[in-house]
């Protein structure tokens, strides 16, 4: 049961009574009497909550940053109409709006509620329970009652880097010697002959064939096909840093953990036009997890690679699988990469990077490129992937991924106060790391691509064609 | 090894609703237990009250009080040896009974007494402890302003009650008496116990009433001091605190109470008040459903380790490794825009620098390879030369 505010004015009323009455003590009696008669009437001849039954429907899936609806149908069997209040109970970060619905069902007929959903982060958002607040006739007191109406809403990552697919699939094109400019392809498989256009390169005229007709003749070629790409994500600690600013504001990016200033949006704001501001009292809200930039990545160089005929598989691991795609079809592969990473959330642990190697080395049987997304953290690595690298280098092509941190660069850039020198060298010292351990990964055969979280999808793509236009694959 | 097998194809979706309130039944059912339990202690806690003693907090120095701090032990052992032990609770009381005759008048300091009416009592007076109105019970006896720890002191004086009892628990307020009075126990410059005789009685002034309670009456010579004080063959009359404040004393005309001041009816209001607090305190307080918990990704901030660094460099003021970090990452820049490889020794890149820029090769090499700077100041402008340099290379 549940009271009301108008219990208490009564109460309070109740009090003016008792002030006055000339026998106050059977006037508190009485008044006590009354208002718990009312109550008792109120609560008998409230709709009953239990009986109550909840219907859903809605979507399932959805990306970030954008709304969906989840449509709730209550369904009264019992004698009498239900008035009052509902709460279709969300996890925080699902978003759900309107918290409280008022909400009207006759005896024997059913209503809807529709509930909006703007998540504020990736992840499986549940319904935990429907509350329904059943107000009396007098509407001094109501019945309140729980029910389990389960449904869950899965949040994909929003994949932002798509706009950067049209350009790197006309790249594509280009190399595969489809274009219209009549580009030589470059790739290393031969594709076919064809008559000799104005505007090809006079180098690939095929002086054989063209003495066997009477036509010039030129070869054009196009990159290999169904070469395999394994994306391998550290979701270790490492890629739970926050970097960059979010496109999105994720869940808890503003004001929540180690005190964070209210004027944290304001300081975001005034970032992106005048560079972020630095200084002790002036902290930026963090942006995104490195995890959530690296999946961008991934989902770009996976859908480029698809359309380029290459077969794409993924793995997640920390110190164990967390997920594992392998074998789509190349229409379904991209569902299927959002669908897989859209639960995995860094975890908190050291990644074990002999496992991760030993993971990919059983998984992948023949040679691919292994594109392993993690941060290109000097301590880490070398603890971690430096001695098992060989490994993996030796039967595989491995390019390393890292975001880096734009907030480091701009520490190293100003060197104006004694605070601020000091706050440079640290940021040249972790610079300077970086280079040497990206110098260290490319002298062992390692392709690397370390840039900043705007620039780390079309930067990963940029390199995945570069790798396939010399052949390397 | 732990592996989550998820289908990525579908995430997890609903089925039927079905409540989860529980029920009058399942609330009984689950809370019965608790109910039963606090039942019994309720009613153990009332049957404790209702058969036990029905003893009071402790009255010390009480002739009826049987805990350690009162003095039943002492009155039975009186009343063996055939004193009559009086106990009044009021100045009137004592008054009554010193118009039956001679007697010997007990005042603690744990009564508070109309001292003006009991000092023009005649006959002997035992005074125990700092008694308000002392200068008045006890003409010519002053305290002294320090106080003596209780504890077993040795008589050292020629009073006979003192000396046959020996050794006793004497302590609390040291007393000086009058020309002619006997100190005993000592205590610094006074005495805990003064006896003295003047027109009205004997006056025995004692400094603590510790040797007189049920707790130490059977140490040292504790029981024989007391009861060769009080073992004069006169009755006692023992004084002790009424039982509960006497009424119609209070100020005023009247006499009368904050209480009987207030209209009748504040009681009751305050009652309703209180259920109305209640009743709105529920309305309040009743939540629309259960707390939903959700595990939220952690917020760190990837800088963070770079920023502490940097605070750890200047709180230990670590110019050196500081300039050593800026000086590597600069020439770490140089190297590469200057086309030299990575093995470069310092001559080299000074002399290719020095060719390329207006600077003094002498103030490059210090800058690039020299001493660390020796204060914060200095490593400020180590760090804007260094910047200098790299911008005048960039601009070529």
């Amino acid at each position: 049961m549940a009271l009301t505010g108008r219990a208490g004015l009564l109460a309070a009323i109740g009090i003016l009574v008792v002030m006055f009455a000339p026998l106050p003590g059977p006037a508190l009696a009485g008044v006590c009497l009354l208002l718990a008669a009312a109550i008792i009437v109120d609560l008998v001849f409230a709709g009953a909550v239990r009986p109550l039954r909840f219907h859903r429907s809605g979507e399932t899936l959805m990306r970030l940053g954008q709304r969906a609806t989840v449509e709730l149908v209550v369904e009264n069997p019992g004698p009498r109409r239900v008035r009052g209040v509902l709460r279709d109970a969300w996890q925080p970060s699902a978003g759900a709006s309107p918290r409280i619905a008022p909400l009207d069902v006759p005896a024997g007929e059913r209503r809807k509620v529709v509930v909006t959903l703007d998540p504020t982060r990736r992840g499986d958002r549940t319904s935990v329970a429907v509350t329904v607040r059943s107000v009396g006739p007098l509407g001094l007191a109501a019945r309140q009652g729980s029910h389990q109406a389960p449904w869950s809403v899965r949040v994909l990552p929003p994949f932002l880097s798509r706009k950067h697919l049209p350009s790197r699939l006309a790249r594509l094109r280009e190399l595969d010697g489809q274009h219209p400019a009549l580009v030589r392809g470059q790739g290393t498989e031969f594709d076919s002959l064809r008559e000799y256009v104005v505007g090809d390169d006079v180098r690939s005229i095929d002086w054989r064939a063209t003495a066997r007709r009477h036509d010039v003749v030129v070869r054009t070629w196009r990159p290999e096909r169904d070469r395999r790409v394994l994306i391998v994500l550290d979701t270790g600690r490492t890629s739970a840093g926050r970097v960059g600013d979010a496109p999105i504001p994720l869940a808890g990016a503003e004001g929540r953990g180690g005190g964070l200033p209210a004027q944290s949006s304001l300081g975001s704001s005034l970032g992106s036009s005048l560079g972020p501001l630095l200084g002790p009292d002036s902290r930026p809200a963090p942006g995104w997890p490195r995890l959530d930039w690296s999946m961008d990545a991934a989902l770009l160089l996976a859908a480029l690679a698809a359309k380029a005929g290459d077969q794409v598989d993924f793995l997640a691991y920390d110190r164990a699988v967390r997920a594992w795609v392998s074998g789509e079809s190349r229409t379904e592969l991209l569902s299927s990469l959002v669908n897989a990473m859209a639960p995995i959330e860094a975890e908190l642990i050291e990644a074990d990077s002999q496992g991760m190697v030993a993971a990919i080395l059983s998984r992948a049987k023949r040679r691919c490129l292994v594109v392993l997304l993690t941060d290109l953290n000097s301590a880490a690595l070398d603890e971690g992937l430096m001695p098992v690298l060989p490994q993996l280098s030796a039967r595989h092509l491995v390019l390393v991924a890292g975001v880096s941190d734009p907030r480091v660069a701009a520490m190293a850039g100003r060197r104006d106060s004694t605070e601020e020198v000091y706050d440079a060298a640290a940021a040249e010292h972790a610079q300077l790391g970086r280079r040497r351990i990206t110098a260290r990964l490319r002298r062992h055969g390692v392709e690397v691509v370390d840039a900043a979280p705007d620039d780390i999808a079309p930067a990963l793509a940029d390199a995945y064609l570069a790798l396939k236009a010399a052949g390397r694959l | 090894m732990s592996v989550d097998t998820r289908s990525p194809g579908s995430p997890p979706v609903a089925g039927a609703s079905r409540p989860t309130s529980p029920t009058p039944r399942s609330t009984w059912r689950a809370g019965r237990l608790i109910v039963l339990l606090g039942l019994v202690v309720v009613l153990a806690a009332v049957a404790s009250v209702l058969l036990g003693s029905g003893r009071g907090p402790a009255r010390p120095l009480d002739p009826d009080d049987t805990s350690l701090m009162g003095s039943r032990a002492l009155a039975e052992l009186l009343r063996e040896r055939g004193v009559t032990v009086d106990r009044v609770d009021s100045t009137q009381a004592a008054v009554d009974k010193a118009a039956t005759g001679d007697r010997l008048l007990l005042i603690t300091d744990q009564a508070y007494v109309d001292v003006g009416r009991l000092a023009e009592l005649p006959g002997d007076r035992l005074i125990v402890g700092d008694v308000i109105g002392l200068p008045a019970l006890a003409p010519g006896v002053s305290t002294l302003p320090q106080a003596a720890r209780p504890r077993s002191r040795e008589p050292g004086c020629p009073l006979p009650a003192a000396r046959v009892a020996g050794s006793a628990h004497m302590g609390g307020v040291a007393f000086r008496g009058p020309p002619g009075s006997t100190g005993c126990y000592p205590a610094g410059d006074g005495h805990t116990l003064v006896s003295y005789a003047n027109g009205r009685g004997v006056t025995t002034v004692v400094g603590d009433g510790g040797f007189m309670t049920n707790q130490r009456l059977a140490e040292d010579g504790n029981a024989a001091l007391a009861l060769n004080l009080l073992s004069t063959g006169k009755p006692v009359t023992w004084v002790v605190p009424p039982e509960n404040p006497p009424p119609g004393e209070l100020a005023g005309e009247q006499g009368q109470s904050m209480y009987d001041l207030m209209p009748g009816n504040v009681r009751w209001v305050i009652y309703m008040a209180i259920i109305a607090v209640a009743l709105t305190a529920f309305w309040r307080g009743r939540r629309l459903g259960p707390v939903v918990v959700e595990k939220l990704p952690v917020v760190v901030r990837a800088a963070e380790t770079v920023e502490g660094r940097g605070r750890l460099y200047r709180a230990r003021h670590a110019r050196e490794r500081a300039a050593a970090a800026l000086r590597a990452g600069t020439i770490d820049r140089l190297t590469a825009r200057l086309g030299l490889g990575h093995g470069a020794g310092p001559q080299e890149v000074v002399a290719a620098l020095a060719a390329r820029t207006v600077e003094d090769p002498h103030q490059l090499g210090a800058a690039l390879y020299g001493p660390p700077p020796a204060d914060d100041a200095r490593l400020v402008e180590l760090a804007g030369y260094l910047d200098l340099i790299e911008r005048q290379l960039s601009e070529l």
